[in-house]
């Protein structure tokens, strides 16, 4: 291993206005490492400090061991290749053209490119996917295209450091984890140590192992993801609440943005609704009344129920059981409780089985005292019963006045409504 | 191929510009003419040559053909150039004000009717050249920021420097009185009086400016994609931007000394080649310079026969027959997506 970039006491400033405070921090050789931060935390100006673009007002950046401002500009451009945020390319060349100016800081004046040269443009072009495009003109390219050509040219620096600014911004999705894939594969072949300002979180931990978080021009965490992309460092760098989680499929870890929303203040003529269990299937009914700016409250689930992480997220009142227990007397004042306060109940299309049987006779009770009660997808009901009693018990909530909605969707209305005729 | 197509051109260009005018010359005589002048010895026996057609030739028309092609290939060149570094397709060799500035000079000069001679040369192409080369000194001093000068900074400076020393030369135009015509005429560019002492001054500086710009195109390519891409790959463009402004001002201070502010060249001749030939300056720079040449050969000749034995000042010819040349091109091509966002 050993230090590839060594950034002390690094301090920027336009007009006086500070933009990098006292940034001290070392990025090894062969490492992978995102910058992260809000958009005015420095990212690019710390990048373009590094890339030579910025003279920092103090402080020194060693590359190799060797201070940045003493290296030549062909020597700097041999060690460390730049990828933008956008490639600006309008001009007619041709996309082998732009990949062979990465041959430039190895060319003298009057040298003419060899054999060896268009080989490591034909390799670059080859390990970045756009051969095919060789003869093409840049300025026809995609802007997917356009980065990858860039790309080439970046790998045909044969540089030790790859620096990366925001350089998924503009792509789709497809080409976003491409691009960092390609950044990770050099990194693992050719020992390319990379240092990446990214935004999107989630997609940097797929590929980059070390994080450094900036805030206010300076470093607030630097290390591991977990020890970087917590709550608390979310709160104070983005000013947004959020949740880390381990994702259900690959288990990296991912954050989830709280969506602000001043208690209260929304809800204006929006019907307070109870969500009666939890379990994947109600979560299509939890999502969409959220999204309509309804007063939620869910209930019983158990602890682990991915309703009640729903809950808990968007911090709403939730009856949570025990796994593997039924509902003993609390829980139901509770869930009763829970019914009281809202204008309306849902059954969302949940299983069924000898375990939350139960809960009918408080969806009986809200029918009794007048709560409109909607109950989704009666038909598939069967399917959904382990007990071979629930049927019969919602058809017997129908006949208390409960109303039958096909699907999902027809929640829309049934919302709508309400909270209209109470603006009225 | 297009290079050599491109000589070819320049060659039929100069062998016209020869035979044509108000004295017509047999064209093998022309050829029999300048073989016999060449130092090679070579003698053609039985060619029947009239000694006032050789004078003609050789003292008259061909330095005023080698100084038409001096004055094209700068003025083009250096208009590739300027183009490239500000990536912008509206900048010409003028842009930066090197124009205004010469012409200020050459208008003092006339007006105060100093009789200064150094080297053969008057006082109004010496005034030119220093106008020009202190302006462009001027303008870029201005467009300083510490040690860097954005390329954005320097066209806006270039473009306010330009309109003041403008409205200078429209004011002591406007007290010109019988020297207006002059003025005027200096003003819209010619190649007439030209003198195998011009074409001596001319064309080291010439090639020198060429020389200069042109052991930098490959960085100057790289310059088209942006600074900073450009510093990425390891161009120092602060020392880049210096050489090839210094090259290309030289160019076009010593084109506009000799023949005043011959226009539209040094715009439209690069976008000819690249409309083309691609924006590759490595081929960009010479073929302009062999296209401007051939260019303002024919349209000096153009300017002197049309209403022989009197004369047209040839910035006019070069933009009657250059703007609507370049329309069409413009219409055939369609898309003209070598300069920003055509696509």
């Amino acid at each position: 291993m050993g230090i590839n970039i060594e950034v002390h006491g690094l301090k920027l400033s336009y007009d006086a206005q500070p933009v990098l405070e006292d940034t001290s921090f070392t990025v090894g050789r062969g490492d992978l490492v995102a910058l992260l931060g809000a958009n005015g935390a420095g990212k690019s100006s710390l990048l373009r400090c590094i890339s030579r673009i910025l003279k920092p007002t103090a402080g020194t950046i060693l590359l190799d061991r060797q201070e940045l401002n003493q290296l030549d500009s062909k020597e700097a451009a041999r060690k460390m290749a730049v990828v933008p945020q956008e490639a600006t390319a309008d001009f007619d060349f041709t996309v082998e053209d732009i990949v062979m100016m990465g041959r430039l800081p190895y060319l003298g004046r009057f040298q003419k490119e060899d054999h060896q040269d268009h080989e490591i443009v034909r390799r670059s072009m080859e390990m970045t996917g756009v051969s095919h495009l060789a003869g093409r003109s840049i300025a026809t390219l995609s802007g997917g295209e356009k980065q990858r050509v860039i790309m080439a040219r970046a790998v045909c620096q044969q540089p030790e450091v790859l620096l990366l600014d925001e350089p998924t911004a503009n792509l789709d999705i497809g080409y976003q984890s491409m691009l960092l894939e390609l950044a990770a594969r050099l990194n693992r072949e050719q020992k390319v140590t990379v240092f990446a300002a990214i935004h999107d979180i989630n997609l940097a931990v797929h590929h980059f192992n070390r994080f450094i978080l900036l805030a206010g021009g300076r470093i607030m965490a630097a290390g591991r993801p977990e020890e970087v992309i917590t709550p608390e460092n979310i709160k104070k760098s983005y000013g947004v609440s959020a949740t880390t989680y381990r994702h259900p499929l690959h288990g990296v870890l991912q954050i989830s943005v709280v969506r602000g929303r001043n208690q209260g203040e929304n809800h204006d003529g929006e019907p307070a609704v109870h969500v009666i269990g939890g379990g994947e299937e109600a979560l299509p009914v939890l999502e969409l009344l959220e999204q309509k700016g309804c007063r939620l409250s869910v209930g019983p689930v158990s602890a682990q129920d991915s309703g009640c992480r729903f809950a808990h997220f968007h911090s709403l009142p939730v009856v949570i059981v025990p796994p593997f227990t039924s509902m003993n007397g609390a829980h139901k004042e509770e869930h009763l409780k829970l019914i009281r306060d809202s204008d309306l109940v849902v059954v969302p299309p949940i299983p069924f089985g000898e375990g939350n049987l139960s809960i009918f006779n408080e969806v009986e009770t809200a029918l009794d005292e007048g709560k409109p009660v909607y109950i989704i997808d009666l038909e598939g009901a069967d399917r959904r019963d382990y007990s071979g009693k629930a049927r019969a018990l919602l058809e017997g909530l129908v006949g208390k006045g409960a109303v039958v909605l096909e699907t999902v969707d027809d929640l829309h209305a049934v919302v709508c409504g309400v909270g209209g005729a109470e603006n009225e | 191929m297009l290079m050599a197509g491109l000589v070819i051109l320049l060659f039929f260009a100069a062998v016209n510009a020869m035979i044509w005018g108000s004295v017509s010359i047999e064209w093998q005589d022309a050829l029999v003419i300048l073989f016999e002048a060449l130092p090679l010895g070579i003698a053609f026996e039985g060619a029947d040559i009239k000694a006032v057609h050789e004078d003609i030739l050789l003292q008259i028309r061909l330095p005023r053909v080698l100084l038409a092609a001096a004055v094209g290939s700068s003025l083009a060149v250096a208009g590739a150039v300027f183009q490239g570094l500000f990536r912008n397709p509206m900048a010409d060799p003028y842009v930066i004000g090197i124009s205004s500035g010469a012409a200020l000079g050459a208008v003092f000069a006339m007006l105060s009717g100093f009789s200064l001679t150094i080297g053969g040369f008057g006082a109004v192409p010496l005034f030119a050249f220093g106008g020009g080369i202190a302006t462009i000194m001027l303008v870029y001093s201005m467009a300083r920021v510490g040690r860097a000068v954005p390329v954005m900074t320097l066209l806006l400076a270039g473009i306010a420097v330009s309109a003041f020393l403008s409205a200078l030369v429209s004011l002591l135009t406007y007290f010109a009185g019988e020297k207006l015509h002059m003025v005027v005429f200096w003003m819209m560019g010619g190649l007439g009086g030209a003198t195998w002492h011009q074409v001596r001054v001319m064309a080291p500086y010439a090639l020198a400016g060429f020389i200069c710009v042109s052991i930098f195109s490959r960085e100057l390519n790289a310059m088209l994609l942006g600074e900073e891409t450009a510093s990425h790959l390891g161009v120092n463009t602060e020392r880049v931007k210096k050489i090839l402004l210094a090259g290309s001002s030289l160019l076009v201070a010593a084109a506009v000394s000799t023949s005043g502010i011959i226009g539209f060249v040094g715009l439209v001749v690069p976008h000819f080649v690249r409309l083309v030939a691609g924006p590759d300056h490595r081929f960009l720079l010479p073929a302009s310079a062999l296209l401007g040449g051939a260019l303002l050969i024919a349209t000096d000749t153009l300017a002197r026969v049309v209403i022989a034995p009197s004369e047209l000042p040839v910035g006019i010819i070069t933009a009657l027959i250059g703007a609507p040349m370049f329309i069409y091109l413009l219409k055939k091509r369609k898309k003209l997506r070598y300069f920003g966002g055509g696509g």
